[in-house]
């Protein structure tokens, strides 16, 4: 149990990119009417940027 | 009142009995300049005054379970489209710090004791004000004793990650220190409640993950449910802010520059906030609740003023207030 929670936290900057950053910045784009760029949807578009930013976060140990 | 400033006692002890001396004139005065007959006098006044100021903290425990309950219904409020979110935003964030003030009286059992007919209120109280901010009340309450303890150690005091040169520096650092890969704030605290390996801080370690992963869950299923934008404004942009805030004026300000000041007087010092006593939670005169953790918030000040003679004979710098 502690190493499956250890596992969980160990990867969770990319968790919440992906669980939480992605469909953030897709529903402010949605609620300000921005379209995302190179026709992707604000879905898919929140994924990438959430995903390489949390991405970014685990490897690097800051959000910024 | 008749109180001898340090410089003043030592002079007197310099020059001898002709001067008022006396008896304490055989007895060498210490680091602070005081005799112990002194010290000790200076003691049995300082504690007859802060006697006067403890009180009955049961409205604590009130607000926060009361301010709880309103922000936790800003959750089905702002699912069925029934709240003005940005108005939220600035509830919110101000009910996460006020609930966490309210709980802090319940670290220190100010609400009531094991055996006292408010146990319960404290107890209560003190569970619900640290859900908001992820973190266990065991762990929160743990390691604020911790730090009253060790205050200002640099291996030993839990808060003491808040260290930073100047104002600008110390806000960074409150943010700095919630990094993932950085050993500050809840990272700290956990490592705290590791080391000291007790079946209570053990239980408040897994508190604090299971109200961890209770957030994220949370944050994660509104997200992908359409409610995205209530939770960041609801949850957690107002933890991040209300976390900063608390570290801020609650661990920084009161305790800079923290580097080898862990001694009764000078481990806190009296400051004054361009913001006044409200928005700092009184810490303005933390010092006094180092001293007497058991006198309420809202009575630190006028402890302070009442105290004030006697802790400027004990060498803190009373000037700022």
């Amino acid at each position: 149990m502690e190493k499956a929670v250890k596992a969980l936290f160990s990867v969770m900057p990319l968790l919440f990119g992906i669980g939480f950053i992605a469909p953030l910045i897709a529903q402010a784009m949605a609620a300000w009417d921005w379209p995302a760029p190179f026709g992707l949807s604000h879905v898919a578009f929140g994924l990438a940027v959430g995903g390489l930013w949390g991405l970014y976060a685990n490897i690097r140990g800051r959000w910024i | 009142m008749d109180l001898t400033p340090p410089d003043a006692t030592a002079a007197a002890v310099a020059a001898g009995p002709a001067a008022g001396g006396g008896a304490v004139a055989r007895l060498a005065p210490g680091p602070d300049g005081l005799d112990r007959d002194t010290r000790c006098d200076l003691r049995r006044r300082e504690k007859e005054i802060a006697r006067q100021f403890h009180s009955s903290s049961w409205a604590y425990g009130v607000f926060a379970v009361c301010g709880f309950a309103v922000w936790l219904s800003f959750f089905p409020l702002a699912i069925a489209g029934l709240l003005n979110l940005p108005l939220a935003f600035v509830a919110a964030t101000a009910l996460i710090i006020a609930v966490y003030l309210a709980g802090h009286e319940a670290m220190h059992g100010n609400i009531g004791r094991r055996g006292e007919k408010l146990y319960w209120l404290n107890e209560l109280a003190g569970f619900v004000s640290t859900i908001p901010i992820a973190l266990s009340f065991g762990a929160a309450r743990i390691t604020h004793l911790e730090h009253h303890r060790h205050c200002n150690d640099p291996l030993k005091d839990p808060d003491f990650s808040d260290q930073a040169p100047g104002p600008l520096a110390a806000w960074y650092k409150t943010w700095y220190n919630r990094q993932p890969g950085v050993d500050g704030s809840v990272h700290h605290y956990k490592r705290v409640l590791k080391n000291l390996g007790t079946p209570e801080a053990t239980r408040a370690l897994y508190g604090t993950l299971v109200l961890q992963i209770v957030f994220l869950a949370t944050l994660f299923t509104m997200a992908w449910t359409g409610h995205a934008i209530a939770a960041a404004l609801i949850w957690w942009l107002p933890r991040h802010l209300a976390l900063s805030w608390i570290r801020f004026y609650f661990s920084w300000a009161p305790h800079h520059p923290r580097q080898g000041r862990s001694g009764r007087y000078d481990n806190s010092r009296i400051f004054r906030s361009r913001l006044g006593r409200v928005l700092t939670f009184e810490t303005e005169t933390h010092l006094v609740h180092h001293l007497y953790p058991n006198i309420p918030n809202h009575r630190t000040r006028a402890a302070y003023f009442a105290l004030k003679p006697i802790l400027a004979a004990r060498g803190v710098d009373v000037s700022p207030l």
